[in-house]
C-alpha cells in the first residue's frame, strides 16, 4: 500500500487554471486514532477546508509532487511569569486547602475524620482547664491548669498523645504526598511548569508540617489563653510562663519538622499509598518500644538515642525545663541524634526527588 | 488436535520451583526487601550489642545481710566479732584484745558469702533446702529456736513450698531460717538471670514477634496484590496451574527467603548468647535448645502470618490496612501470654501458640527456672539482720518473660501441640486465601 | 464461524481431555454487566481455525471478551468454553492455549529468556526443556540476539515481541493476542503482523484484537466487529466493506441553485436518486459514495456551481453497521 498524499489545503492564491485531469481519488491512510467514517473520504476529494467558498482554487490542484522543510525558529516566550511566590502558594493552597474543600488534593475520608478527632482530643487539657475554672476547682486546677509538665505533656507525653495522636497524624498526612505522584507521573504536572524541584518538595514539606502545626500549635495556644483568660492571669504572670511556653512552641516545630522529614523522605522512596505511613509508625513506635525494653531490662538508655520519639521528648525536657527521664546521658547527645535523623532523611529526600523522572517510574 | 488427557494436577513440583524461584529472584529486587531485611538486623544487631555491653560489666555486690560493716567503729566487721564471740555493738570489745590479737578480717569476706546452695526441684509442696555457709545460723551461741525460726524442726535450713492456688497458676512461699542463705552473690545470680532473660525477651518478643508480624507484613501482603494491580497476574494464571497452587508456590517464594534469613539471625543469637553468656563455660551449649525452639517458632509464625497476610491482600486492595489491627491484637496476645499464660484468649491467636514452643524449650533446658525466680525475687529475705532484702537484679524481668507453657502439657507434648496447630492454622489459611483468590476477577 | 448450537460437550472429567469436536472457543448469550452498565450484551460466537480479527472502537468490550476468554473475569450470562470447557472453572485448557496481553508492565528485571523460560515450566515443562523451548520461540519471533538482555532493555516492539514468544511456547492451538500492535513502530508492526500471518497458516486458532482497521485486514480477512458491548458484524472482511458499499448513502448539498445543480448532478450513472429537502438543500441518492464524490467536484467546478457545504449525513459506523443488524434496510 503506498503512502498517499492528502490533498493540500490553500497554500497561496492561485489564478484560475484550466480544467485538470479528473481527480483520481486517493486512498487515505486512515491515522490510528480517527474512527472509520466516510467523511474522511469526503476531505480527500475536497480537501480541509476552512470554510472558504471559492472553490476554483482549492478543488482543481493536483497533489503536489514536491514537499516543504520549515526551519524552526525558536522564540524564546517574553512574557511576564507570576513571581515564584505566588506559584508556591498555589502548591501549598491546593495541599492545605484539600483538607476540607472539594476541588484541592482529595485527602481521604478517614484521613480527615482523624484530624478532626485528633484536635478535639487535644483540646482535653483545655477542657479540663475551663471545666475547673468554671467550677472553682483547685485541685483540678493544679494537676491540668498551665504547667511545665503539662505544656511539655501537651506536645510530648500523655500516653495516647505521643503513641497515637500525633504520631499517626503524621503517619497518615505523608502516605500518598509524593509516593502518589510517583506511581500515577502526576509529577509531571509540577515539572513540567515553571516549578523548582526545591519548590515542589518545599511546598509539599510545608503543607504537611502546617497541617500538623495547626493541629499541635494551636491547640497549645488555645490551652495557654486559655489559662489566661479563664484564670485571669495578669501579665506578670505571663512574662513567667512565657519562656516555658515559647520553648514548648519549639518542641512542637522540632516535633513537626522531624516527623514530617521522615515521613516524606519515606514517601519518596516508596509507590503505594500506606508504605510510608506503616514505615513511619513502626519506626516512632518500634523504636520506642525497643528502647524501653532494653532500658527495662538491661538498664541501659543509649538505645533511646535510635527513637525519634524519645530523643524529641529529651530535648523537650531540657528546653522546657520539666524533670528529666533520661538520666544516662545528656540532652545534648538527644539533639545530635535528632539532627543527625532529621539530616539523613533530607538527603534521602532531596536525592529521590532530583533524580524523579517526570514520567512514571 | 492432540487427544493427550491434561491436567492441571501435575509437574507440581516443576510449578512450584518455578514460581518459588521466580519469587525469590523477585524479591532480591526489590529495594523493599533489602530495607526491611536491613532494618531487622541492625535492630538486633544493637540489641546484641548492648547485650555483650553488660553481660561485660560487673554487678554491684550488695552485703544484704550487713555484716561487713563495723558498726562500733572498733575496726573489727560484726561479721567476725560474732563469729568471735565479742560484742559488735561495744567499741571495747573485739578480737584485738584476744591473745594472741587477731588479725581484723578483710571485709570482702564477709559480702556474698552465704549464697544460693539449693539443690530442689521445682515440684508442688514443701520441700526443705539451705546450706549456712558462713555459719551465722548454726553459731553455737544461738539457741534452738533461734536456729529454727521457720519451725519446721530443722535447725537452720530453708523451706520452699511451692503450691498451686486457685486460678491454676503455682506460686511460692519461702520461710528462711535467719542467718541461712542471707547474702547471695549478686553478680552471679544477676548475670545468669539477666542472660536468660535476655534470650527469652529476644526470642520472645524480638524473634517471634516482631520479626514473626513485620517481614511478613511488609513482604507478604503484596505477593499476589501487586501482580495484580500491575498487570502481570495475567502471565502467571494463563497457564494450566490452579489459583490456590499460585497462592501456594509464592508464599513458599516468600518463606524461601524469610526462613534462611531467621535462622542466620538466629544463629548469630545463639553463638553471641553461648560465647558472651553468663557462666564459666566457654561456650553455653545447654542454650542452643533454647535458642532452637525461638527459630522454629519463628519460622512458624512468619508461615502462619505469611498465609494471612497474603490471603488479606488477595482480598482487599488495601489489604494492608486490615493487617494493623491484628498486629497490634497479637501484640495484645503476646504480651498476656507472658503476663497469663493459660488463659483461653490465647488459643484464638497465632502468636499464642508460637510463644508455647519458646516456653517448652524454655521448661526442658532450663528445668529449674521458676526456681531460680523464686530465689531471686527472695534475694536473701533480708534474713539475718540485713537490710538490703530485696529482689536481685534480673529476677524481675526474668519472671515477667518466662512463662509456663499454658494447657498444663508436659514440655514436648506441648510442642508438639503447639507445631501441630500452627501448621493446621497456615493449611487453613492457604485454602483460604486460595478460595478467595479464585473468586477473583482480575482487571 | 456460524455458531453452532448443537455443540453436545462431554461432562467434566477430572482429566481433563480436550473436545475432539469442540470448537476452540464457544461463547454463548454471554453478557458480561457491571452494575448497570453492560460492558458486553448478548455474545454468541464460535471460533476454530485460522486468524480472526476482533475489531472495535475503545470501549466496545475487546478487552472484556479476552479477559473472560482466560477466565479473569466471569460471565454474568452464558456460558464460556474453550475447547469445551470453561475457563473460569478449570485453567486445564491454557495447556493449549498461549495469551498475550494488554498490559504493558513486564518484569523489567529478567532477560528475555529467562521470562520465557520461567514461565513456560508453569506449564510443566523442566528447566532444560524449558530453555530449549524457550530458545525456538525467542527465535521464531526474531529475538534471539537479544534474547540475554534484560527486558527493561528493550524496545516497545521487542516487548511485545517477548510476550508473544512467552505465549508460543508450549506450542498452543488457541493464542489470544489483547491489542499486540498497540504503541509499536512500524517495523515492529510488520514483524508482529507476519507472525501472527504465519501462525495461521500453520493451522492455529488465532485471536487479534484492535480497533484499527486497516491493521487488522493486513492481518486477516476474518473479521468480528464489537461496538458498545454488542456484535455488529461476523465474517469477512470484504464482504462486510462491500455492504457498506451496498447500502444506499445520501449526499447533502447546500447550494445556492439546487435545481440546477441537480439537472447536472442527475447525469452521473451512480445516482439513483435526488431529491430536495428544502429549497436550499439538494439530497442525492447513490450505492457508490466514492464515485461519486470523485466525480462531483468537476461537475461543480466546470458548471459554476455555488455550492456552500457537503455532508454525508448516515456515515459513522454505528449506522453503517446498525444497517447490518436491520437486515440491511435504510
Amino acid at each position: 500500500m503506498t503512502i498517499p498524499e492528502t490533498t493540500s489545503s490553500i497554500t497561496a492564491p492561485v489564478a484560475p487554471v484550466a480544467p485538470v485531469a479528473p481527480i483520481i481519488p486517493q486512498p487515505v491512510e486512515y491515522a490510528a486514532e480517527t474512527p472509520v467514517t466516510g467523511k474522511v473520504r469526503l476531505e480527500a476529494a475536497w480537501g480541509s477546508t476552512e470554510g472558504d467558498e471559492d472553490f476554483t482554487t482549492t478543488t482543481s490542484s493536483a497533489p503536489k509532487p514536491e514537499g516543504q522543510v520549515f526551519k524552526p525558529q525558536y522564540q524564546q516566550w517574553n512574557g511576564e511569569l507570576n513571581p515564584r511566590w505566588m506559584r508556591n502558594w498555589a502548591i501549598l493552597r491546593h495541599h492545605l486547602l484539600g483538607i476540607f474543600k472539594k476541588g484541592h488534593r482529595p485527602w481521604g475520608m478517614p484521613i480527615r475524620l482523624y484530624l478532626l478527632v485528633v484536635f478535639i482530643a487535644s483540646l482535653s487539657d483545655v477542657g479540663l482547664t475551663l471545666v475547673s475554672a468554671l467550677i472553682g476547682d483547685s485541685g483540678l486546677h493544679s494537676i491540668w491548669g498551665v504547667s511545665r509538665d503539662n505544656l511539655y505533656g501537651h506536645v510530648l507525653g500523655f500516653f495516647p498523645r505521643n503513641m497515637l495522636y500525633y504520631p499517626v497524624v503524621a503517619a497518615l498526612l505523608v502516605g500518598g504526598v509524593i509516593s502518589e505522584d510517583r506511581q500515577h507521573g502526576t509529577s509531571a504536572l509540577y515539572f513540567s511548569r515553571p516549578i523548582t524541584r526545591f519548590d515542589y518538595v518545599a511546598m509539599k514539606f510545608l503543607s504537611v508540617a502546617l497541617i500538623q502545626g495547626l493541629i499541635i500549635l494551636i491547640s497549645l495556644s488555645l490551652y495557654y489563653f486559655a489559662e489566661i483568660a479563664t484564670m485571669g492571669r495578669g501579665w506578670a504572670w505571663i512574662i513567667d510562663t512565657l519562656p516555658m511556653f515559647l520553648a514548648t512552641v519549639f518542641s512542637a516545630i522540632l516535633l513537626i519538622f522531624t516527623y514530617t522529614s521522615i515521613g516524606l523522605s519515606l514517601s519518596s522512596v516508596s509507590k503505594g499509598k500506606f508504605f510510608p505511613g506503616i514505615a513511619l509508625l513502626s519506626i516512632i513506635l518500634g523504636t520506642k518500644i525497643l528502647a524501653f525494653i532494653v532500658s527495662n531490662l538491661f538498664d541501659r538508655e543509649i538505645l533511646y538515642l535510635i527513637s525519634p520519639y524519645d530523643c524529641l521528648a529529651h530535648v523537650g525536657q531540657a528546653i522546657i525545663g520539666t524533670q528529666p527521664t533520661y538520666d544516662q546521658y545528656s540532652w545534648t547527645w538527644s539533639l545530635a541524634s535528632l539532627v543527625a535523623m532529621n539530616a539523613l532523611a533530607l538527603y534521602v529526600l532531596t536525592t529521590r526527588v532530583s533524580s524523579m523522572e517526570v514520567t512514571r517510574e | 488436535m492432540a487427544t493427550k488427557p491434561d491436567s492441571i494436577y501435575r509437574a507440581f513440583d516443576r510449578k512450584a520451583s518455578a514460581i518459588v524461584e521466580f519469587t525469590l529472584r523477585q524479591y532480591r529486587t526489590k529495594t523493599s526487601t533489602w530495607v526491611v531485611l536491613g532494618v531487622g538486623f541492625t535492630a538486633l544487631a544493637l540489641i546484641f550489642l548492648i547485650y555483650i555491653d553488660v553481660m561485660s560489666s560487673e554487678f554491684e555486690s550488695i552485703d544484704n545481710d550487713g555484716d561487713s560493716t563495723d558498726y562500733d567503729l572498733d575496726g573489727y566487721p560484726k561479721g567476725q566479732e560474732l563469729r568471735l564471740g565479742t560484742d559488735p555493738w561495744d567499741i571495747d570489745s573485739h578480737p584485738g584484745l584476744f591473745d594472741p590479737p587477731i588479725e581484723p578480717d578483710p571485709i570482702s569476706m564477709y559480702i556474698n558469702e552465704d549464697g544460693f546452695d539449693w539443690d530442689i526441684t521445682s515440684e508442688l509442696g514443701s520441700q526443705t533446702t539451705g546450706i549456712d555457709n558462713d555459719g551465722d545460723c548454726l553459731d553455737s551461741n544461738k539457741t534452738d529456736s533461734q536456729k529454727d525460726t521457720n519451725n519446721n524442726g530443722v535447725p537452720c535450713d530453708i523451706i520452699v513450698d511451692f503450691f498451686r492456688s486457685s486460678d491454676g497458676r503455682i506460686y511460692s512461699n519461702i520461710h528462711a531460717d535467719s542467718g541461712v542463705d542471707e547474702d547471695p552473690d549478686e553478680d552471679a545470680y544477676s548475670r545468669e538471670a539477666i542472660h536468660m532473660a535476655f534470650v527469652l525477651s529476644i526470642g520472645k518478643l524480638g524473634f517471634v514477634l516482631l520479626l514473626g508480624i513485620f517481614l511478613p507484613l511488609f513482604m507478604a501482603t503484596g505477593l499476589i496484590r501487586d501482580e495484580m494491580s500491575s498487570g502481570t497476574m495475567h502471565f502467571m494464571l494463563a497457564k494450566p496451574i490452579a489459583r490456590s497452587e499460585v497462592f501456594l508456590y509464592r508464599t513458599l517464594g516468600y518463606l524461601g527467603i524469610v526462613w534462611p534469613y531467621v535462622i542466620v539471625l538466629g544463629i548469630l543469637g545463639a553463638l553471641i548468647s553461648g560465647f558472651a553468656g553468663s557462666g564459666d563455660a566457654f561456650f553455653r551449649f545447654a542454650d542452643l535448645g533454647v535458642w532452637l525452639a525461638i527459630i522454629f517458632a519463628t519460622m512458624m509464625a512468619t508461615l502462619v502470618y505469611g498465609m494471612l497476610f497474603n490471603a488479606l491482600g488477595v482480598l482487599w486492595k488495601y489489604g494492608i490496612i486490615l493487617a494493623i489491627p491484628f498486629a497490634a491484637w497479637e501484640l495484645g496476645m503476646a504480651l498476656l501470654s507472658m503476663g497469663a499464660p493459660d488463659a483461653m484468649l490465647l488459643r484464638f491467636s497465632v502468636i499464642g501458640w508460637a510463644m508455647m514452643i519458646v516456653d517448652a524449650a524454655a521448661m526442658i533446658v532450663w528445668p529449674n527456672l521458676d526456681l531460680f525466680i523464686v530465689m531471686g525475687n527472695w534475694g536473701g529475705g533480708g534474713g539475718g539482720s540485713g537490710w538490703n532484702g530485696q529482689s536481685l537484679e534480673g529476677s524481675g524481668p526474668l519472671n515477667f518473660f518466662s512463662s509456663k507453657p499454658g494447657l498444663g502439657l508436659s514440655a514436648f507434648t506441648a510442642m508438639i501441640v503447639a507445631t501441630l496447630v500452627m501448621l493446621f492454622q497456615a493449611a487453613i489459611l492457604w485454602f483460604i486465601g486460595g478460595a478467595i483468590f479464585k473468586g477473583k476477577e482480575i482487571q | 464461524m456460524i455458531p453452532d448450537f448443537d455443540q453436545q460437550g462431554k461432562a467434566q472429567t477430572k482429566q481433563w481431555v480436550p473436545e475432539v469436536t469442540a470448537p476452540a472457543i464457544l461463547l454463548e448469550n454471554v453478557s458480561k454487566s457491571y452494575g448497570r452498565i453492560f460492558a458486553l450484551s448478548n455474545i454468541t460466537l464460535a471460533l476454530n481455525g485460522g486468524v480472526t480479527g476482533v475489531l472495535g472502537m475503545n470501549g466496545a468490550g475487546k478487552s472484556t471478551l479476552f479477559n473472560l476468554l482466560m477466565g479473569k473475569l466471569k460471565p454474568s450470562q452464558g456460558s464460556i468454553k474453550l475447547f469445551g470447557t470453561d475457563p473460569w472453572k478449570n485453567p486445564a485448557p491454557y495447556a493449549r492455549v498461549g495469551f498475550v496481553p494488554e498490559h504493558e508492565k513486564m518484569y523489567d528485571w529478567m532477560t528475555g529468556h529467562g521470562f520465557v523460560s520461567t514461565f513456560a515450566r508453569l506449564n510443566g515443562l523442566t528447566r532444560d526443556e524449558a530453555s530449549v523451548e524457550a530458545n525456538r520461540v525467542l527465535e521464531f519471533v526474531g529475538l534471539t540476539d537479544v534474547a540475554y538482555k534484560k527486558i527493561g532493555q528493550y524496545s516497545k516492539g521487542m516487548r511485545q515481541r517477548a510476550k508473544i514468544a512467552h505465549a508460543l511456547v508450549n506450542d498452543p492451538e488457541l493464542i489470544i493476542l489483547d491489542e499486540p500492535l498497540q504503541g509499536c513502530d512500524p517495523l515492529a508492526r510488520t514483524t508482529i503482523m507476519n507472525l501472527i500471518r504465519e501462525l495461521g497458516r500453520m493451522g492455529r486458532t488465532v485471536l487479534v484484537s484492535s480497533h484499527i482497521l486497516q491493521e487488522i485486514e493486513r492481518i486477516t480477512e476474518q473479521i468480528v466487529i464489537l461496538h458498545q458491548g454488542q456484535l455488529l458484524a461476523l465474517g469477512n472482511l470484504h464482504s462486510i466493506r462491500e455492504r457498506l458499499d451496498q447500502i444506499p448513502h445520501r449526499i447533502s448539498i447546500q447550494a445556492e441553485n439546487p435545481k440546477e445543480l441537480a439537472k447536472d448532478v442527475i447525469d452521473i450513472d451512480e445516482v439513483y436518486g435526488v431529491s430536495f429537502p428544502d429549497g436550499k438543500n439538494i439530497s442525492i441518492q447513490t450505492h457508490n459514495l466514492g464515485a461519486i464524490h470523485s466525480q462531483l467536484p468537476r461537475i461543480i467546478v466546470d458548471n459554476n456551481h455555488k455550492v456552500s457545504t457537503i455532508d454525508n449525513p448516515d456515515d459513522d459506523l454505528a449506522s453503517i453497521l446498525g444497517y447490518l443488524t436491520s437486515g440491511g434496510r435504510m
